[in-house]
């Protein structure tokens, strides 16, 4: 694929799904995916509505394991070169290093710094001051710190909706992951927040690897480092997203990428 | 396309004034509709609001009725002797203290005595019953006349035979000797329908028990005599005051009785004015003035007992006096150390029993019997009174202190039973349980709810209190307070059995609470790598905590209404229970405020004040259900996180 070359010149990658099938039951969601993400890039999974683009998402850090039919039946996902289905993986762990937000803000009815300390707790982090340290750090990644700085004790769910969002990013980011994965983060705030947590994508991926779900083109265009497009459980095509936007490579992405999609 | 003809609507006016056409009684039906379901939901509305009047009606004439009550009690001079009379209630307690430890000591000495007595007693009884055929038989015959020497003789060999075998399969106690064994073999093989002696080894067993009860008097004389001479105290106090209380009794009743002639009268009076026919209404005068009562003159009468107040107070010191020398007396070392504590207890107390009694007679001088009683007072006298005492020939008291603890305490240990129970199996079932195990637990559980609670009362009465009694008696739980217990019907009895009733409200809506926690925040703790446990115990149940809270408060509702187990099983002592006695509190027998109306409210006459006390009762609890519901929806309301 397309992606191969690009990666020749970067260090090995920090997601790295190989010939991967996945089953719900019966029916197979995805077939034989190729995909590799970059350190520090954000990488977008886009497609229409049913292509499996929140499945793969949700394979990188196994959150598909609560399905009780669901499973991968080929192939291995590698993060940081580990195979993650393997005997000796902590799931908690791995989820410590793989993030995830979701589509709709979920903060806890708690406390704003009860959120972001959550994450390091059930880790078993119990020092006061690292636990205060990590909070300001997060708020401040997620540009939250200098807006909730003097109501850390309020409860989250008094946040508007934008604000709840970056506070799910920041709770993600509070355990410092190796990735983070978002499941259309924007898709339900209004464009101003839709647009800071843009701007946010960008800062956070100098510390971080993004992957992002979504749905819509435009924002793949403004975010990410690169795309890929899934269709019908197959990845079509992966490449850089200036030239998966100026030149797609398959027929089937430029005719997505037209909107005469059939 | 234009050939199709064009459909020919109606006018427009008639569209519009369509809804004009069908009226039932010239009404709208779909107002009508909207009407009935409207005043369907009302009822519920009109229907609390009815009970809540008519509970007031009934109840609030209470307050009058017991003042008028209590101003007799206090005119007729009962009061006064209560005051004596209450606080020498408990030189009972403490002499019936005295007389365990006595007897405790004694024991010490003459229970082997006693009990060599006692089963050699026992085991001619068994011989008696074993062969009380042949012996009835017997007697019968001799009773006969002229009397049949040849069948006496052939009974009494049958008796004989009978007795010998009965005798021979005793199994005699190991403290009788084989000399003595075969010695009451002996006798008893002889016992017949017209010796009534006792036999010779019995009079010996019981001669010699009573040398030990002798030698074991003289050794705790001093125990001994103290007791006696305490328990002889009261007896120059007591009969002065009973004399009292005669008197006082017998003005009460005068009083009482002139009260209801005078109602009558006034009765009569009334309606002979409203009586139009002359005659009738002459007659009705008439009547009324020759039902003319003589009042009964209390100041004369309490004069009579007030002018003996002297004498009563002198009583009293001397009373005091007298105990506080035997306290002084008693002696420090009893039998066993059971006894020891009790003496101790009660010399400690006595003083205090003495400054009492000296407190009370020093008030006798300041009781007037003419001080008017405040209706503050008769409220205080319901709702803080310490007595329910209801048909004495004294006096009755309307005291809610008692059946108020009582509900109470059942209540906390229902609560303190069921919530666990119920709030693990909550979470349990909600969080853990597959999907077969739910289908399990909770139709089980919410069975519960169909037993009726009769039922329950009986298994409380057969089964629940034996086993705790039981369990009470293993010599290895007797750390637990209050073990072993004296009583089957308890309050913990009816706790458990509530704590049964209420575990399937208070898991259904606990489960519906954990049930209602976004499934978003599920998904967020999951991401962040919790456990199972961690997401349960940090995100879930603090989530639903409120919808828990409030379900507990819900149960406690169910608990503290529920009427018939507590009626079948909580003992029904009207008194507060003994606090002092520690958490073994909850083994004592108790009555509740739902327990006391299903018990009393059928046998009381209908206006009487007892009666209205009842309503009383029925109104604090329709106060408290409505509070604990109240307090259930604020709960639920208070914690209830903003919607997400």
């Amino acid at each position: 694929m397309s992606a191969d070359s690009t990666a020749q010149s970067t260090p090995p990658p920090v997601v790295q799904v190989r010939d991967m099938d996945f089953c719900y039951g019966a029916s197979k969601a995805l077939f034989d995916i190729n995909l590799k993400v970059e350190y520090h890039r954000v990488t977008a999974l886009i497609g229409p509505s049913g292509c499996g683009k929140s499945t793969l998402l949700r394979c990188i850090n196994r959150m598909n394991d609560r399905v009780p039919s669901a499973r991968v039946t080929k192939g291995e996902v590698l993060v940081k070169g580990k195979n993650i289905h393997d005997a000796d993986v902590d799931l908690t762990q791995l989820r410590k290093q793989v993030g995830m937000v979701f589509q709709k803000s979920n903060p806890f009815p708690k406390s704003i710094y009860e959120n972001v300390a959550y994450g390091l707790r059930i880790h078993g982090e119990k020092n006061k001051s690292v636990l205060d340290e990590a909070v300001e750090r997060s708020l401040t990644h997620a540009a939250l710190w200098e807006e909730l700085k003097d109501r850390l004790h309020a409860n989250a769910l008094a946040l508007s909706g934008g604000q709840q969002q970056r506070l799910c990013i920041a709770r993600a980011i509070a355990t410092v992951p190796d990735v983070l994965l978002m499941d259309e983060p924007c898709s339900a705030l209004d464009p101003i927040s839709t647009l800071k947590i843009e701007e946010l994508m960008h800062q956070l991926a100098r510390e971080f690897t993004v992957v992002i779900v979504t749905h819509n083109m435009q924002q793949a265009v403004r975010v990410s480092d690169y795309t890929a497009f899934l269709h019908l459980g197959k990845l079509v095509e992966f490449a850089p997203t200036e030239e998966l936007f100026t030149n797609p490579r398959e027929k089937l992405t430029d005719s997505y990428l037209r909107g005469t999609f059939s | 396309m234009t050939s199709l003809p064009t459909p020919s609507r109606p006018p427009l006016r008639s569209v519009l004034l369509r809804s004009r056409k069908h009226t039932i009684l010239g009404f709208d039906p779909q107002k009508l509709i909207k009407y009935f379901f409207g005043s369907n939901a009302s009822v519920a509305i009109i229907v609390l609001v009815l009970i809540m009047v008519f509970l007031l009606r009934e109840g609030i004439d209470f307050l009058p009725t017991y003042q008028r009550e209590l101003q007799t009690y206090r005119r007729a001079g009962l009061e006064f002797c209560d005051i004596i009379d209450q606080p020498l209630q408990r030189n009972q307690a403490l002499s019936s203290s005295l007389r365990q430890a006595v007897s405790a000591s004694l024991e010490t000495l003459s229970k082997p005595a006693r009990d060599r007595r006692d089963a050699a007693f026992l085991l001619k009884r068994r011989v008696e019953d074993k062969t009380l055929r042949p012996r009835e038989s017997l007697t019968q015959v001799l009773e006969k006349t002229p009397p049949e020497p040849e069948q006496i003789e052939v009974l009494r060999r049958e008796l004989g035979a009978a007795s010998a075998a009965a005798a021979k399969a005793l199994d005699y106690p190991a403290f009788f000797s084989t000399a003595e064994r075969e010695q009451m073999q002996r006798e008893f093989s002889a016992l017949t329908p017209e010796v009534t002696d006792l036999p010779p080894l019995l009079l010996t067993l019981v001669e010699e028990f009573n040398a030990k009860d002798r030698e074991a008097r003289t050794q705790f004389a001093e125990l001994v005599t103290a007791q006696e001479e305490f328990e002889e105290a009261a007896e120059p106090l007591q009969e002065v005051l009973d004399e009292l209380k005669a008197k006082a009794l017998e003005t009460k009743e005068k009083a009482v009785e002139f009260e209801v002639l005078e109602t009558n009268r006034q009765r009569l009076l009334e309606a002979a004015a409203t009586e139009t026919d002359p005659k009738e209404k002459a007659s009705l005068t008439k009547e009324a003035e020759e039902s003319v009562a003589e009042a009964a003159n209390l100041e004369e009468s309490t004069r009579e007992i007030t002018s003996r107040t002297g004498e009563l107070r002198e009583q009293v010191e001397k009373y005091a006096v007298v105990i506080e020398k035997a306290a002084a007396v008693l002696p420090k070392d009893a039998g066993t150390g059971a006894a020891r504590k009790m003496v101790n207890d009660v010399r400690e107390k006595i003083p205090e029993h003495a400054r009492e009694m000296r407190a009370a007679a020093a008030t006798l001088e300041g009781w007037r019997w003419d001080k008017p009683v405040s209706i503050f007072r008769v409220i205080g006298a319901f709702f803080f009174g310490t007595q329910w005492i209801t048909n004495s020939s004294w006096q009755d008291f309307y005291g809610f202190v008692p059946l108020l603890t009582g509900s109470l305490v059942i209540a906390a240990i229902a609560i303190l039973i069921a919530t666990p129970v119920s709030v693990v199996a909550a979470i349990y079932t909600n969080q853990f349980a597959s999907e077969r195990e739910k289908e399990l637990i909770k139709p089980v559980i919410e069975f519960i709810q169909a037993i009726p609670s009769v039922v329950l009362g009986f298994i409380g009465i057969s089964l629940v209190g034996d086993l705790i009694k039981d369990v009470s008696e293993w010599s290895w739980l007797q750390w637990v307070p209050g073990f072993p217990i004296q009583e089957r019907l308890n309050m913990f009895n009816a706790g458990c059995l509530l704590a049964f009733m209420a575990v399937p409200t208070m898991f259904s809506l606990s489960e519906d609470a954990l049930n209602n926690v976004p499934r978003a925040y599920i998904d967020a703790s999951d991401a962040l790598g919790a456990t199972k446990l961690q997401t349960v115990f940090r995100v879930i149940v603090p989530a639903g905590i409120s919808g828990i809270l409030s379900a507990i408060l819900l149960g406690l509702g169910r608990v503290v209404g529920e009427t018939m187990v507590v009626l079948l099983v909580a003992g029904n002592r009207i008194a507060i229970p003994d606090f002092s006695a520690g958490p073994g509190v909850i083994f004592q027998p108790a009555h509740t405020l739902t327990g006391i109306i299903a018990q009393e409210l059928g046998e009381v006459s209908r206006g009487s004040s007892h009666w209205q006390a009842l309503f009383m009762v029925g109104i604090v609890l329709f106060a408290i259900s409505l509070l604990v519901n109240w307090c259930a929806r604020a709960v639920a309301r208070r914690f209830e996180p903003h919607k997400a």
